[in-house]
């Protein structure tokens, strides 16, 4: 077998019957394993998405559970260690974070091709923007204490520290910013010239060292998580960005202006004063205005990283995607009217 | 060409989003179908000004060139702008006007880095101008899609 060819003689076979293979390796004591009601679910950029129902019998009793399975793409539009995304849900699972419960992490491609991972399925939940708007005034205070519950964690005392890579407090900054320039080195399909003088700006005018290194989410938006009926957030997801460093790194990307509803409130659901004041509570930490600006410039750097890196990953035709595309499309040009904006020079 | 192309654009953008994405299920195929018709309308829209923001902003990096080319001190980006200032779109094929494009915006990061260095009231003045060539170029690539939380 080849990886990356699917249409080889193991790939013939459903996936359904290959994850049910796999799965009764994972669990032998259970079977008659069976995976049923498989369904890709559309978004997920870095990481194909699947929602399935695993059926066994075990203990002479009938047992089902709601699974996703997360398998990597041919392309993606980031490069992310899915052994990261795996150890964060680990990590966070039972704490005050609420995170869906990970399962299996298979980096073996004889499986299903390529490495994937396995969790339980939040039932129920949404994360649609309009409902979000609509209970803005729940949803916001959640969003932010978490964000700070987050920033609070001592790594090492989760486990975290073993798949993240150890980071200095003054050298946060330089290790972000210098990753995500390189993605626009190795993938701009044109010229950037509004990025790269924000990217020139960054490195004239450093931030503070981070007052806690921490661990980071690094995609922590509204759309991220996913919430009931009555506005709870059940589930904070798509953690395959995270990594140590400086918390004001999170609250700077949920304040970027590409997130913001066409009333200017920050995700949709509070204003920027308000986000901030219920983080700054929540973590115990300051939101110094120089630093959170430079950050906040850096999360528009960033966005536009990983867009120019969609543009690539879309035309190159490693993954042909429509959301590659449409996220090229939809968010380039904002974002760099985002830079422009936080550099003074809107029009 | 009638139908105008916009015309027919427009009608495959709605017969996607109303029509047959309605009659599939809600999920991946059906999300598919709906960003595409989305983006059917954007190409809409940039199929009838391709040409135009292109030659408009091809022209306003070389005036800005033209003016800059004084005032830098580094002989050699001097010769790259002042040669860049000349150019000129011998065709209006799109990805003509892109490569040249991609040239002109090259050289205006280069400009832009050396007179960020340069404390002189000539250099702020061309710094000022190149950030409103940029607010502009932002204004011209503007597409009308819904954005994201």
């Amino acid at each position: 077998m080849t990886v990356g060819d699917r249409t080889d003689a193991s790939a013939e076979r459903s996936l359904e019957d290959r994850l049910a293979a796999y799965l009764s390796e994972q669990l032998p004591s259970a079977e008659d394993i069976r995976v049923v009601d498989l369904e890709r679910i559309f978004g997920g950029a870095s990481r194909e998405t699947y929602r399935f129902v695993l059926t066994y019998r075990e203990e002479g009793e009938t047992r089902s559970r709601r699974l996703i399975l997360r398998r990597d793409p041919p392309g993606s539009l980031i490069e992310t260690e899915r052994a990261v995304e795996f150890g964060a849900y680990r990590a966070f699972h039972g704490t005050p974070v609420p995170v869906p419960e990970a399962l299996w992490l298979e980096e073996d491609p004889k499986w299903l091709d390529y490495p994937f991972f396995i969790m339980e399925e939040i039932v129920g939940m949404q994360s649609n923007a309009r409902f979000a708007s609509q209970h803005a005034k729940k949803l916001a205070p959640q969003k932010w204490t978490i964000l700070g519950e987050i920033a609070k964690v001592d790594p090492a005392a989760v486990g975290i520290d073993a798949v993240m890579e150890a980071v200095g407090p003054d050298e946060c900054w330089k290790r972000e910013l210098g990753y995500w320039e390189k993605q626009i080195d190795r993938n701009e399909l044109c010229p950037q010239p509004i990025a790269r003088a924000a990217i020139r700006w960054l490195r004239r005018n450093p931030p503070l060292p981070a007052q806690r290194v921490g661990v980071v989410h690094a995609d922590y938006r509204t759309g991220n998580f996913l919430f009931d009926e009555h506005g709870v957030i059940r589930a904070i997801l798509d953690w395959e960005m995270a990594h140590l460093g400086d918390p004001l790194e999170d609250l700077a990307w949920g304040l970027n202006p590409v997130w913001r509803s066409a009333d200017g409130r920050v995700g949709g659901i509070a204003s920027r004063e308000e986000a901030i004041g219920i983080w700054e509570k929540a973590s115990g930490l300051r939101a110094d205005p120089h630093s959170l600006r430079w950050w906040e410039l850096f999360s528009s750097v960033k966005g536009q990283a990983i867009w120019v890196s969609s543009a690539k990953e879309f035309t190159d035709g490693k993954n042909q995607d429509l959301i590659l595309a449409v996220a090229a499309w939809l968010m380039g040009n904002r974002q760099d009217c985002a830079i422009l904006s936080e550099l003074g020079y809107a029009s | 060409m009638k139908p105008d192309m916009t015309r027919f654009l427009e009608v495959a953008s709605t017969h996607l989003m109303t029509k047959t994405a309605q009659v599939l299920a809600p999920g991946y195929e059906q999300s598919s179908l709906l960003v595409l018709g989305v983006m059917l309308a954007a190409v809409r829209h940039e199929f009838e000004r391709a040409a135009a923001w292109r030659v408009e902003e091809n022209g306003a990096l070389r005036r800005l060139f033209a003016e800059a080319a004084p005032a830098v001190r580094d002989i050699e980006l001097g010769a790259r702008l002042e040669e860049a200032a000349a150019g000129e779109d011998s065709s209006l094929i799109v990805s003509d006007l892109e490569r040249n494009n991609a040239a002109l915006r090259g050289l205006l990061i280069d400009l832009h880095a050396h007179v960020e260095e340069i404390d002189s009231p000539e250099a702020r003045l061309i710094e000022e101008k190149i950030w409103r060539e940029l607010a502009a170029s932002t204004e011209r690539r503007t597409l009308p899609l819904p954005g994201l939380t």
